[in-house]
């Protein structure tokens, strides 16, 4: 297994394929897209087994943001490093997703509210079914276009 | 994998309110206690939570999603119920008796919240295991 795999809330900086492959694109942003959805959920499900934590407030990732983030670093203005003390150009330093406080309600006990996390736990991971679907529908392509072609 | 983490977490959630049911049961059971070891009649007893940073260090100064854990289980220092029952072993000259400070409507209420608490972790489990089969159809 790829070492930033294990570490979870890096974003790779790497591409996964050559550009001049079809759908190169695609793939890399349904994979960021992915990988994004993941660590919401991990952030989510840390939010329902606080709801009993007093003073606890909802950690929260803002997908759209992340994304368009992590895209930019992949195919934005990136500098070569020639030295190991120059910084990324991205994100930051480390490519790292940052989770915020949301600004809940004060129930009298904490911030979390069990209504919207378990509808935030539902969207979520819709979002990241999408993805993975539309990621085996592309794959389907690729593969109806490599078996259809050789005949 | 960040999926067995999210697993975890739930875990962490479905530990933490199993044992609050303990203590809730606790309550319920003594709730005619008049006397334990210590003298004086039983004291209502309630869970302190917090969250709880999984493992790795790097993640503890990093990630913010943690799990939950017990702190304590504390008791409650609200003034028992003086009850008059002068036939009661346990009354003083006067005649009244102490008796818990368990409130039956709390406890059941608190029952409810922890059954709901360890539902919603379980339907979070639920969604980890949908996302994490999901997954595995990408290399079909």
């Amino acid at each position: 297994m790829h070492q930033s795999v294990s570490k979870g809330n890096l974003i790779r900086k790497r591409k996964t394929m050559p550009d001049n492959v079809s759908f190169a694109k695609t793939f890399l942003a349904l994979e960021r897209a992915i990988e994004i959805a993941q660590q919401r959920h991990t952030h989510i499900t840390s939010n329902i087994s606080n709801l009993d934590t007093p003073n606890y407030k909802a950690k929260e990732i803002d997908f759209e943001r992340a994304l368009a983030q992590a895209l930019e670093s992949d195919h934005g203005f990136n500098l070569v490093k020639t030295h190991k003390e120059h910084t990324d150009m991205g994100i930051n330093a480390s490519g790292r997703i940052e989770p915020f406080e949301e600004e809940g309600e004060w129930n009298g006990f904490n911030w979390v509210k069990i209504d919207k996390e378990m509808t935030k736990l539902m969207e979520n991971n819709l979002m990241y079914r999408t993805a993975i679907e539309s990621l085996l529908r592309r794959l389907n392509t690729l593969k109806e276009v490599i078996r259809e072609g050789g005949r | 994998m960040n999926f067995l983490k999210s697993l975890e977490i739930s875990a962490s959630g479905l530990y933490a309110q199993r044992k609050r049911m303990d203590v809730i049961a606790s309550n319920l059971a003594n709730i005619e206690t008049t006397r334990t070891e210590r003298g004086g009649p039983y004291r209502r007893k309630m869970v302190v939570m917090s969250p709880k940073p999984m493992q790795d260090f790097e993640e503890v100064l990093t990630s913010k999603a943690a799990g939950v854990k017990i702190d304590d289980i504390v008791e409650d220092d609200s003034p028992f119920n003086r009850v008059f029952d002068p036939g009661h072993p346990h009354a003083d000259e006067q005649g009244y008796v102490l008796r818990p400070n368990v409130d039956l409507i709390v406890e059941i209420t608190n029952m409810l919240l922890a059954k709901r608490i360890f539902e919603a972790n379980v339907t979070a489990i639920k969604s980890t295991k949908q996302m994490a089969l999901k997954a595995l159809e990408i290399g079909r």
